[in-house]
């Protein structure tokens, strides 16, 4: 009996682990909006949470990962830099009749455990230890939890959870005394875009057993491939340059900050203790200090506080990626119209004999 | 006798734009001419501002200072504070939570009223003393 894994990508995959134990509040709403991606498809020094954590599932050999995305959550499906073959990516409607379908599907393809996991629920614990703790243990549903609180991390067991609908997961887990997993390992939930800016200085600060991509240029300085320092630039380490990034003269790379791919940061700026996201341009002689910039739009850590600057000169999407961003709001306003509720024609109401 | 103008309090627009910067400086631009300028900027009305609108913030501190006056902000939002860090102007400017602060502090920090000092440089810590104590 093999293993597989269900990762969840969405405002639902929440709802789900709400319900199934006590997660902590959300304010996904928020940060959403902000990235206009869920957080666990944000590049975080060169590679998203989510392939991080397929990363970690190849490792124990595990057979089959499905990555469910919920519909409404994103209209882009998250793209990988090395796709590997065993993920499958299915976006869906409804997240509670998904995974019980693809239990379901596992067990018909000989497959008797899974994990199943919220994509932005991160862990380092040894997954094949907490496998074999949940098969000792007899129960369908075996839930992790480390210092604060229930993670969004099961293993279940796909023929005794289908049965029951996966009503488990729905349920408090807690309550029906299903046995608990204490991961005493690095976790990082990512419910804010605070925990972005706390990953990625875990990863260069190597808190964490992940690690960022590209190459080690000197110690603490990672540059991945195509990413371009100009000679009189400063990156202090540790720090990360993208793919195809460009730090410009006289500017300033500090306090474990990390420029993800496509980015370009202008001459003479300062970027401090922050996160530039993918296809990101920054203007001329800037001071960007403890914040997260995505395009035009800047969260201040410090003063928690979303800013979104209208001056493309300050800030702005590269050019390919505004290309991809009015192809992405095009996706986004043909899944909304596909989604409304058909209106009943006029003929139809015309013709209705008992209106008449 | 030292003598200074009264503290001009003014609101600054909702959109802190070109046009509406321009529109404000037009405004405010008399004012800023007299002998010792003493200005708050209360910003508790913005809701955007851009480069143009640090730009004007900028010219009008300059015009201030020529007349050895001063510029003082007062009830800056956290966007509008984010936006004048990122453009490294935030340590130019004298910033109040409230507009009665920034208009109190003009009075306290009067010239007048300060003691007269000798300059920093001058003895007893002066270079030659430290000589002497080498």
């Amino acid at each position: 009996m093999g293993l597989g894994a269900v990762l969840v990508i969405g405002a639902k995959s929440q709802e789900v682990a709400r319900d199934g134990g006590h997660s902590s509040e959300l304010p996904r709403t928020d940060s959403e909006d902000f990235l206009d991606v869920p957080l666990e498809c944000v590049e975080v020094v060169g590679r998203s949470l989510l392939e991080r954590m397929i990363e970690r599932l190849i490792a124990i050999d595990v057979e089959h990962i499905s990555v469910l995305v919920e519909a409404k959550s994103s209209a882009v499906a998250p793209s990988f830099r090395h796709s590997p073959e065993k993920v499958k990516v299915r976006v869906v409607a409804d997240m509670a009749v998904a995974i019980e379908e693809q239990l379901a599907g596992y067990t018909q393809s000989g497959i008797g455990h899974s994990f199943i996991t919220a994509a932005n629920t991160y862990t380092e614990t040894d997954l094949l230890d907490l496998f074999c703790f949940h098969r000792e243990a007899r129960q369908p549903v075996t839930r992790t939890f480390d210092r604060d609180g229930c993670l969004d991390l099961w293993v279940v067991d796909c023929a005794k959870a289908q049965p029951s609908e996966l009503v488990i997961l729905k349920k408090n887990v807690d309550q029906t005394g299903a046995p608990r997993y204490f991961i005493r390992e690095y976790v990082n939930r990512l419910l804010h875009p605070r925990d972005v800016r706390r990953l990625a200085a875990d990863i260069l600060r190597r808190n964490c057993e992940t690690g960022a991509s590209g190459k080690q240029v000197r110690p603490g300085v990672w540059i991945d491939d195509g990413g371009e320092v100009h000679r009189r630039a400063r990156i202090v380490a540790p720090a990360y340059v993208g793919c195809a990034s460009k730090v410009k003269a006289d500017a300033l790379i500090t306090r474990f900050s990390d420029i993800e791919r496509n980015c370009c940061v202008d001459s003479g700026t300062v970027i401090e203790d922050s996160s530039i996201l993918a296809n990101t341009t920054i203007g001329i002689c800037l001071d960007l200090c403890h914040s997260i910039a995505s395009g035009n739009k800047l969260w201040n850590l410090q003063r928690d506080v979303a800013v979104e600057i209208v001056d493309p000169k300050v800030m702005r999407f590269t050019t390919a990626a505004r290309k991809l961003a009015v192809h992405r709001s095009e996706r986004i306003q043909a899944t909304e119209e596909a989604a409304k509720p058909e209106m009943p024609q006029r003929w139809q109401i015309e013709n209705n004999t008992i209106q008449e | 006798m030292y003598t200074r103008a009264p503290v001009i309090v003014m609101e600054l627009p909702e959109q802190l734009n070109h046009v509406e910067a321009k529109r404000f400086l037009d405004e405010l631009q008399p004012l800023l001419e007299v002998d010792r300028p003493s200005v708050v900027l209360d910003c508790s009305q913005i809701k955007h501002m851009d480069s143009a609108g640090v730009e004007m913030l900028l010219y009008c501190l300059e015009q201030a200072m020529k007349r050895d006056g001063d510029l003082k902000l007062a009830a800056i939002s956290p966007a509008s504070a984010v936006i004048l860090e990122l453009m490294r102007v935030d340590r130019l400017f004298e910033v109040f939570e409230r507009s009665e602060e920034a208009v109190r502090s003009f009075q306290i920090f009067a010239p007048a009223t300060v003691a007269q000092t000798q300059p920093w440089y001058a003895a007893p810590y002066g270079l030659t003393d430290l000589k002497a104590a080498g």
